[in-house]
């Protein structure tokens, strides 16, 4: 029941394409992309794609453009297209082939960091190059230096495996000698090689999805469409952009060290330049590049990072009734700068593996910059670190696991609510692993899973959130490497706010829980015993507002929640409570209030 | 011997009556604060229409909402916590993913709206080690009576018991349910292990957490129902249709109320497969199409496809019971069409829902929805509605697609009428899409069975969009549902975990998965014992769900007939490899099979409603049925002279090209121009292209 008629009318190319068929175009434009990311996920082996989704999917015309993008995690979201941009530079043959499928991951050709692998095929129709379908997963283990990830490294190449336009099918023939190549260079072959097949389905399937639109709407439409969804989304940023006052917005703050040198700590400098219905992210200031793998690549992580800041703050999807397609048109209107050989845009030969945190600090500190003209808008500071842990060992049998964890923090206090609690952060957004699951399957276990309420969140009219601590015990010995920060310079309160509390990381050994050793936010290659135990404390959200105008009912709450003490309460909120009447002294209350704002 | 089918909804309590009589259908308002009330006068109303007496009414199969009311309305039971030491928070911290990737702003459902406060998490001293389940640390009894203490002080009854690993060996949340209820007589008690006993800690916390939260109230509904019928003088049996499209009794829901969380959805997709049936169409995709939203389920060879349970969540939390695999949109009658900031033309997910409702309700609403569209074109007349019994103002419908759409974007109020339905119709498609063709489907293969009183207006642009084979109304289109409640049968699931990888098995591991069916066996058994059904009247189906070693979802696999032996266990195997091959394009022959959960269904039928056969077609002409003629706007864009019919004096046999409608009490069917629509044997419609059988 095909209608014909209807289809042939919209293959005549229009100057401009109604709003009607135009959302149409985006409905289908949006599913291709869901589904691709869908399979990639659902069929692969690796818990870091499977169950934390670490993972993009899309659509992509001959310019590189992205035409629709899976909402899977957000440092995925917009880095495709440095890729397409770095395959084109290096594509072996030097040309596409119907039936191509090409693995890329060089991060100085585009890629978001090494072990995110990118499986692109082109697509044609009728013969000739249309665009790409393509899609990015992280993976657990391609060969680097140590298990799993890296920091403490000299340089790119002992990242592992380095791709570059590399076919794995040429003409729909499989590369025989690259597979096998792959299939020899990993400690978690079998997972790699699976989740690379994986995403060749999921390239596959979203390239016949997109011949069959074009077979619908014909070609000149379905590529229209897409330019002016990219119209309609710039136009949109560049309305709220021009909402902003004119003028430069700074902030800055210290990482804690590069994984090496421990005393020196690493600046971050932000300067948000903005003019009319455009505005310049300016890292200059920041630190040099670190001799390191902590460094972010420039196209594929920290633009990236950096267009994610302003679709937070300027497109948010939950305040908004509209929602913004994943285009790039967004992100025109936002001129990223960052000096060559700094540590936002390093030179090889640096590795630049180990580059999560300082992405995430950075939109954290463009939220901050921008703190006095949108004070509606921005919330205190966010844990805005990450802790992406490598647990590995070797089992009986002489083969490896690898295991790769990412664990959450929490928010900041918000304009009109509470950080939200123990949940990835900023840019990062993946699941974490059933720790059920986990135990069934590899020799750990977890002892601690629960909120962090050592030490008290922000306080303020809106509390920050409350950061997590996750106790994992390794049963045979094995080796642990731990990227993380923040572990000096705890999350900032503010128009009246505390700030929140610092992260840590203790290692001790089951037998003697008490004798830990306190860790460095970054280790590597840690060799470890059996029944050593990482336990890992996310730093607490920094508090908005002034405490004094917590509502004292929600001071109770959280006594009663146990998120902060009763003296704390007090001291802090000027709350009194009553914990065995489990209610708030209302008189006291007033008094202590009252005398805390005057003095 | 006299059966009724009740189903609940936001607005109308549906009623289908089956008796020596004949079949009978009525509607009368829903009582949102108490259901029972609409659904005791509802009873009442339909055996008088009937004239039977409720004494003569045998069962009531029910559908209700009023368990999935209580969470989004946020307001279950106080509830508290056992949990395990040093996992206090699993029911906070979630999955640790945010519901949005672009927001600061956002709200969590599982802090903003706990099951369970922090403060009535209590965590006490007990560990079972994975992975054989030996307790390494024993229950600590006191610990467990000090929190029963402090959860009396606050006045909670309401308990649930998750610890970690239980589904390995629940001998401590057995232990504590004791103790529970020894100090605690009247509590509402839930074990993790006894709502889903498989792995993953947060998933079937969650899932016990979310029983004792809807479980009170949801008890005390279904038991005051009971009771209030009994006093109607209706001494039937009372049954509640459950997520899975099975029924089950009132006590069984008391206990286990979120088996009926998807309860109203469930009987639509249900009636919708029977339509099917009815029409002699294997292949059914239903669309359900309210005022708000839209329930779509693609049911392959007449049957009803389970939600993986990796994908049932209700009001934001996720909860591991089956479910039938259906996908909601916003996409309804009352979803509102406006343009944005940026210029794009937007339909719904906001609705106008019933208050104000959309602009012609003439109540306040000046959004133009859905429906307004419909008026606008022609296609609903606004005297018909309803039977006439809604006045509905064609005039504020126009005005309202003037100012908002037509005027802002330079078009004709036809124009933007004709963009309003063909956006919403394509997001339907889209949705339809992801639940068929993403799945390996095959629309073309497939009938769309529209259904809700608006369903048969969109149906055969649907059909066009998915390039569906063509469209099935059903003989009541606004009453479906209802009717689905008399079309299922008994069933009752339960699961155990047992994680052996089958390729390696030994005869050992063999032995435990043929102890743990045997126990699954029995359990069913015992429930439908309990229901009196005589046992050469149960089956009993037994699944194997199992991922790939190292995958992390799992898809079911048949189980051979009796028990599995190292000759035999290559069923399983080969099923998944064939199952995963169909779900996702792709098999790993050779890569261990890993069974997860063993799952026991069991079925006993129950007699299914007969609808009648209407009159065959003498040859006279259909003009007996026709109404009048008026004006209608059709989707080309042509405006032409079209007829309505009034479906009930179409015989069996008859056919009407479009352009046409036919219309009926509470719904109305849409045929354009170049189709044709054919009356089937009930009375039922098969709308396709002329020319095309």
């Amino acid at each position: 029941m095909v209608s014909t008629a209807h289809a042939l009318a919209l293959k005549e190319a229009p100057a401009e394409i109604d709003p009607i068929t135009l959302q149409v175009i985006r409905g289908s434009f949006e599913t291709i992309a869901e589904e691709m990311a869908h399979m990639l996920y659902r069929m692969s082996f690796s818990s870091i794609i499977r169950e934390s989704e670490d993972l993009g999917a899309g659509l992509f015309d001959v310019d590189f453009n992205t035409l629709c993008e899976s909402e899977s995690t957000p440092m995925h979201i917009g880095s495709i297209p440095g890729y397409l941009r770095g395959i084109q530079a290096t594509l072996e043959d030097g040309e596409w082939f119907e039936g191509d499928v090409v693995v890329h991951n060089h991060p100085y050709h585009g890629s978001s960091h090494t072990p995110d692998l990118a499986i692109v095929v082109p697509v044609f129709y009728h013969g000739r190059l249309v665009g790409f379908a393509g899609n990015t997963a992280h993976h657990v283990d391609i060969g680097a230096a140590t298990p799993g990830l890296i920091i403490d490294v000299p340089d790119v190449f002992a990242e592992g495996m380095l791709f570059a336009g590399t076919k794995l099918y040429r003409k729909g023939q499989p590369n025989n000698a690259m597979w096998n190549f792959i299939r020899n260079n990993s400690r978690a072959a079998q997972q790699l090689v699976s989740d690379i097949e994986a995403q060749v389905a999921s390239a596959r399937l979203g390239a016949r999805r997109f011949v069959e639109l074009v077979d619908k709407f014909g070609e000149e439409t379905v590529f229209q469409a897409a330019g002016q969804l990219m119209d309609y989304a710039e136009r949109m940023m560049r309305q709220r952009i021009s909402e902003i006052p004119d003028g430069e917005y700074m902030a800055e703050g210290w990482l804690d060290d590069d994984g090496r040198n421990r005393e020196q700590r690493l600046k971050v400098k932000v300067t948000v330049r903005v003019r009319g219905d455009e505005l310049d992210v300016d890292l200059t200031g920041s630190a040099d590049q670190t001799p390191t793998a902590y460094n972010v690549p420039f196209e594929g992580s920290t633009k990236v990072a950096a267009y994610a800041a302003f679709r937070k703050l300027l497109l948010d999807a939950y305040t908004s009734d509209v929602r913004v397609p994943s285009n790039e048109g967004s992100f025109r209107p936002i001129n990223v700068i960052a000096p060559l050989g700094s540590i936002f845009n390093p030179k090889p030969p640096a590795s630049a593996e180990a580059r999560f945190t300082q992405c995430n600090r950075m939109i954290d500190l463009i939220i901050r910059a921008l703190a006095p003209v949108m004070p509606d808008t921005v919330i205190a500071g966010s844990s805005a670190s990450i802790s992406f842990a490598a647990y590995s060992g070797v089992r009986p049998s002489g083969d490896y696991w690898v295991f790769l964890e990412v664990n959450e923090g929490a928010y900041g206090g918000r304009p009109r609510s509470d950080g939200p609690d123990s949940i990835d952060n900023l840019m990062a957004n993946t699941r974490n692993n059933p720790l059920e699951d986990l135990a069934m399957h590899i020799p750990m276990i977890c002892d601690r899973y629960e909120l962090r309420d050592d030490v008290p969140p922000g306080a303020g009219r809106f509390r920050g959130g409350l950061g997590v601590v996750k106790a994992q015990r390794v049963l045979t010995e094995g080796f642990i490497t731990h990227e993380s920060e923040r572990h000096m310079e705890a999350p900032w309160g503010i128009f009246g706010g505390t700030d929140g509390a610092v992260g840590k990381c203790l290692i001790y050994n089951s037998a003697a829980p008490d004798s830990s050793r306190e860790m460095h936010s970054k280790f590597s290659g840690l060799a470890v015993n059996a029944n050593d135990t990482m336990a890992y404390f996310s730093p607490n959200g920094g508090g908005y507002g002034s405490p004094l105008d917590r509502p004292a009912q929600k001071v109770l709450e959280d006594v009663l929640d146990g998120f902060y003490s009763a003296e704390h309460a007090s001291s802090v909120y000027g709350v009194v409570v009553d914990l065995e009447d489990e209610t708030v002294d209302i008189q006291e209350t007033a008094r202590l209030r009252a005398r805390k704002k005057k003095g | 011997m006299a059966r009724i089918g009740v189903d609940v909804g936001g607005t109308n309590t549906d009623l289908v009556l089956e008796c020596a009589k004949g079949v009978f259908y009525h509607k009368v308002p829903t009582t949102l604060k108490n259901q029972s009330i609409g659904v005791v006068e509802g009873v009442r109303s339909i055996c008088g229409l009937a004239g039977i007496e409720p004494a003569e009414v045998d069962v009531i199969v029910h559908g209700t909402t009023t368990a999935t009311n209580i969470t989004i309305e946020h307001n279950g039971s106080e509830t508290g916590m056992l949990t395990t030491r040093g996992f206090r928070d699993i029911l906070h911290i979630g999955r640790h993913k945010r519901p949005y990737n672009f927001s600061l702003h956002f709200s969590v459902p599982r802090q903003d709206q706990p099951l369970v406060k922090r403060r009535n998490r209590i965590a006490v001293s007990e560990r079972v080690l994975p992975p054989t389940g030996e307790v390494h640390t024993a229950l600590d009894e006191q610990e467990v009576r000090e929190a029963i203490k402090l959860f009396r002080k606050r006045g909670i009854s309401s308990i649930t018991v998750g610890f970690m690993f239980a589904f390995l060996n629940d001998v401590h949340e057995r232990r504590a349910k004791e103790i529970i209820l020894e100090e605690m007589p009247d509590a509402y008690v839930t074990l993790s292990s006894e709502v889903a006993n498989v792995m993953r800690e947060y998933e079937r916390f969650s899932t016990a957490a979310m029983n004792c939260y809807v479980g009170p109230k949801t008890a005390f509904y279904l038991r005051d129902l009971e009771s209030k019928l009994r006093e109607a003088g209706v001494s039937s049996k009372l049954r509640i249709m459950q997520s899975n499209g099975g029924v089950s009794t009132v006590e069984s829901c008391a206990a286990k109320p979120i088996r009926i969380l998807m309860s109203g959805p469930a009987g639509g997709v249900i009636g919708g497969a029977s339509e099917g049936v009815m029409a002699g169409v294997k292949n059914v995709i239903t669309v359900d199409i309210g005022g708000t939203s839209a329930d779509i389920s693609t049911i392959p060879d007449g049957r009803v496809k389970i939600m993986n349970p990796r994908d049932t969540y209700v009001s934001g939390h996720p909860v591991l019971t089956p479910m039938i695999d259906l996908v909601t949109i916003g996409a309804g009658g009352g979803s509102i069409a406006y343009i944005d900031e940026a210029g794009a033309f937007n339909v719904g997910p906001r609705s106008a829902g019933s208050e104000p409702g959309p602009a012609c309700y003439g109540r306040g609403g000046v959004e133009p929805t859905v429906t307004d569209a419909q008026i606008v074109l022609g296609r609903l007349d606004p005297d018909l509605v309803l039977g006439g019994d809604l006045q509905l103002d064609p005039e504020l419908s126009r005005k309202a697609i003037e100012e908002k759409i037509a005027q802002p974007l330079g078009m004709s109020v036809e124009e933007a009428a004709l963009g309003i339905l063909k956006i919403i119709n394509n997001n339907m498609a889209l949705a339809i899409r992801s639940n068929s063709v993403a799945r390996g489907i095959d629309p073309r293969d497939f009938s769309i069975l529209p259904f809700g009183g608006a369903g048969p207006l969109h149906g055969v642009a649907l059909a066009e969009a998915i390039a569906a084979r063509d469209v099935i109304v059903p003989v009541a289109p606004g009453i479906t549902a209802a009717v689905g409640l008399l079309k299922t049968d008994l069933q009752y699931e339960h699961t155990e975990a047992v994680i052996v990888e089958i390729n390696a098995a030994d005869d050992a591991q063999l032995a435990r998965i043929n102890d743990a069916a045997r126990i699954l066996h029995d359990r069913v058994v015992a429930e439908l014992d309990d229901d009196g059904i005589p046992r050469d009247g149960q089956q009993v189906e037994m699944i194997a769900e199992c991922r790939y070693h190292g995958q992390g979802f799992e898809l079911r696999a048949q189980m051979p007939d009796g028990p599995v032996t190292q000759a035999n266990k290559s069923v399983i195997v080969g099923s998944f490899h064939d199952q995963h091959q169909l779900d996702y394009g792709y098999s790993y022959r050779d890569q261990g099979v890993e069974l997860i959960t063993l799952r026991a269904i069991g079925r006993a039928s129950i007699e299914r409603l007969h609808i009648p056969k209407v009159r065959q077609t003498d040859g006279s002409s259909i003009d007996r049925a026709l109404m009048f003629v008026r004006k209608t706007t059709f989707d080309d864009g042509r405006t032409l002279e079209t007829p309505r019919y009034d479906r009930t004096r179409l015989y069996a046999g008859d056919k009407v090209e479009g352009p046409a409608i036919l219309v009926q009490h509470d719904s109305t069917t849409l045929v354009p121009p170049g189709y044709v629509a054919e009356t089937l044997e009930y009375g039922n419609t098969r709308v396709h292209r002329v020319g095309v059988a």
